[in-house]
């Protein structure tokens, strides 16, 4: 009776230690793809082991495809060309491609795996985007719903940058966010200064990451992020600058303001500030300083609805009708945006409609 | 009711921390596919589609764009005031296209009810009649939307 | 039992449609019966998972079960043979057609609890088929499977916005078309009877 039972217990274990040795087996080979090769635009050629998608496969070797969901297959941005080795199209990536994409073999770099040698395009500019570790060693309160961060870079220790390009921030996990997510955020100090960066941050309700920063950061904290990415930067010219910003869009404008500071330039320039109450306006005595500094520098914050006991005695209203006060000849002037997108969209409208160039109208791609 | 693989996905994109900092579903103990037939019986007893909502949220919505900053009366009805901040919001459900981040407040006038909606929850109504879920800081209960956007229709029913 | 293994494979499709005869498989049938789409998904995974966890389970069954006399252990094995036998198979589709993963693949951890799967192999117990014969009835158990949430996903999409009495909303119209709808299928059952 005993022995039976032994017998009966023994004859299912080996049932079912079969079947899961089958399954550790099959596993084993059949999520081993070997060593694949990345080649990447035929100049550079990367080894590594297959099975994980292609833009974690390049972020582990520095390789920085810019993507706003982190990997989840729903927002679309990282977008690559695969010229080889992408396998069909999947069902997770059809809906956010459209037919010429689909011809042009873009393909969602996080949804593709690697399992043989790949060849894609990337654009060259990300080549220069690296991942970095740094320690925030000051945070400052510019108004009530504005901080500047400052962070010193550790790992690597500095980084290139152009002035008006901006970083992408990664929160860790705290309190019921789980999940890691990435923003973008505009770089505020001088490209001169290579081993710290500072950002300037809005507080944006129900923001995962500007929650973060306005609640949790503390100076000292460790901080991770990737850059530098986009094409807002001064464009190296003699026509008349126009810089137009409101809330936390001073930032870049900061930046490129330092930046020319430093080399020195005798361009024409007026920078246009937009806000509501004096509540909203800080750094004001720092950039009416560049007057100072530059032969033909104007700064001029304007406030939609300052309130009677402020005492406000600059500009009232909106920044459009400003424009045409500021600009000399619209077709030899450069425009330079940041804000936000309701911001940006009325005043590249007014800007059109006296006659600066669209092409010379440059704003943030990330609002 | 049971869900199906893609609803589970959705519904953990759903959750907080994933898309926005407290998610879609709040405290609603239903599922995702219970919360929309729920929300959609209702409209169902009110008369009105979640497309024909949708519409009109957008247009209200463009509307107080027109002014940058402030708020605008429309309509001589609503008091209605659209923040926009900088970024975009990926649709929890799986498809392409991004969301604005924006706030529209609206107050009805007259009754004095005042209403919150985002760029996301107009795109969420139309393709996926989705009003999000019990708790969710930006649950917006149909029958309370439908008194401020078709006031007249509701004094009727 | 005596049967043509052909005719088996026809009349577990319609005389003895599991679904609709045996009321095996409902819940995913009920659940994932929303879009077409997803449930030929749904059904080609029965469809293939029945067929083959069929003739494992019948080599099993007779080559190790009855020699050994274990049989009161059938419940157990047999549920783990189609475990282990969905997670081969879905790690095989994930290898090999990433596209068939993404329509099919999500689809197979919920085929382990399909009581439909199960039923079929104590059925080829019960009746006694030969490894032949388990196959079929396994195929066309699958295919009938398929038919009818096919069936029912038309009608549902159909009924999407139609005016639905409150209380027999979602499960409640379902269950009532299933019954309209083994009702039909009991017309087929004068062609031939297994058993």
């Amino acid at each position: 009776m005993f022995l039976i039972i032994i017998r009966d217990i023994g004859i299912t274990t080996l049932i079912s230690g079969g079947l899961a040795l089958i399954l550790v087996i099959a596993q084993r080979y059949l999520n081993d793809y070997g060593l694949c090769k990345i080649n990447i635009n035929g100049k550079r050629e990367i080894t590594l082991k297959g099975g994980s998608s292609l833009l974690n496969s390049l972020s582990e070797n520095q390789i920085f495809i810019p993507s706003a969901c982190g990997g989840r297959g729903s927002c679309g941005t990282c977008k690559c060309r695969v010229l080889e080795g992408g396998g069909t199209l999947l069902p997770t990536e059809r809906p956010l491609l459209s037919a010429k994409e689909m011809a042009d073999d873009l393909r969602l770099a996080c949804q593709i795996k690697v399992k043989t040698d790949v060849r894609i395009h990337i654009p060259e500019s990300i080549f220069s985007i690296r991942r970095y570790q740094g320690k925030v060693t000051k945070i400052v309160d510019y108004t009530y719903d504005i901080k500047g961060v400052t962070i010193e870079l550790t790992d690597p220790p500095t980084i290139d940058f152009k002035a008006g390009q901006y970083v992408q921030l990664e929160t860790p996990t705290y309190g019921k966010v789980r999940q890691k997510v990435v923003r973008a955020y505009s770089i505020s100090s001088d490209p001169g200064d290579k081993k710290h960066i500072q950002l300037i941050i809005r507080y944006v309700p129900e923001g995962i990451c500007t929650t973060w920063i306005h609640q949790f950061l503390e100076e000292g904290d460790q901080i991770s992020f990737t850059g530098a990415y986009g094409d807002f930067f001064i464009r190296d010219t003699d026509v008349d600058m126009v810089f137009v910003a409101g809330g936390s869009g001073k930032a870049p404008i900061k930046s490129m303001l330092e930046y020319l500071s430093r080399v020195g330039t005798t361009r024409r320039m007026r920078y246009l500030f937009g806000a509501r109450t004096c509540k909203d306006l800080y750094l004001t005595d720092e950039i009416h300083a560049f007057e100072q500094v530059f032969d033909d520098f104007e700064y001029i914050p304007v406030l939609s609805k300052p309130c009677p006991e402020e005492n406000w005695q600059g500009r009232i209203g909106y920044v459009m009708p400003v424009l045409p006060e500021v600009i000399r000849d619209p077709t030899m002037t450069e425009a330079y945006l940041c804000g936000s997108p309701a911001m940006i969209d009325a005043v590249q409208k007014a800007l059109i409609e006296l006659g600066v160039p669209e092409d010379k109208i440059y704003y943030d791609s990330f609002g | 009711m049971k869900q199906t693989p893609q609803e589970l996905l959705i519904a953990q994109r759903m959750q907080p921390g994933v898309i926005t900092l407290s998610g879609f579903l709040g405290d609603d103990p239903r599922p995702l596919n219970q919360i929309i037939s729920d929300d959609a019986m209702t409209l169902q007893r009110l008369g009105v589609t979640g497309m024909e909502i949708a519409e009109r949220m957008e247009h209200l919505t463009e509307k107080s764009k027109q002014v940058y900053e402030g708020s605008i009366v429309v309509d001589e009805m609503y008091e209605i005031e659209t923040e926009i901040t900088r970024g975009k919001l990926p649709c929890p459900y799986p498809h392409r296209g991004l969301q604005r981040k924006t706030i529209t407040s609206c107050t009805h006038l007259s009754s004095g009810i005042k209403v919150r909606w985002t760029a996301l929850n107009i795109h969420m109504i139309k393709e996926h009649g989705f009003f999000e879920g019990r708790g969710s800081p930006f649950r917006l209960e149909p029958e309370i939307l439908v008194k401020v956007l078709f006031p007249d229709e509701a004094l009727g029913s | 039992m005596d049967i043509n293994a052909f005719v088996l494979f026809w009349s577990a499709i319609f005389t003895s449609n599991i679904l609709l005869t045996n009321f095996l498989g409902m819940c995913s049938y009920l659940s994932i019966s929303r879009e077409v789409e997803s449930s030929f998904g749904l059904g080609m995974a029965v469809f293939f998972v029945l067929t083959i966890t069929a003739g494992l389970n019948w080599v099993i069954y007779y080559h190790i079960l009855v020699p050994f006399d274990l049989i009161y252990l059938q419940f157990i094995i047999f549920i783990i043979v189609i475990a282990a036998f969905v997670q081969l198979l879905e790690m095989l589709i994930e290898r090999f057609t990433p596209a068939l993963y993404y329509t099919l693949g999500i689809f197979l951890p919920l085929i382990t609890v399909n009581c439909a799967i199960l039923g079929v192999s104590l059925f080829m117990v019960i009746r006694k088929y030969s490894f032949i014969q388990s196959v079929a009835y396994g195929a066309g158990s699958g295919i009938g499977w398929l038919l009818a949430i096919l069936m029912l996903a038309g009608i549902r999409t159909r009924l999407k916005d139609k005016m639905i009495p409150q209380g027999l909303q979602g499960a409640g119209i379902s269950l009532i078309i299933t019954g309209i709808m083994a009702l039909a299928f009991i017309g087929f059952s004068g062609i031939v009877i297994i058993q």
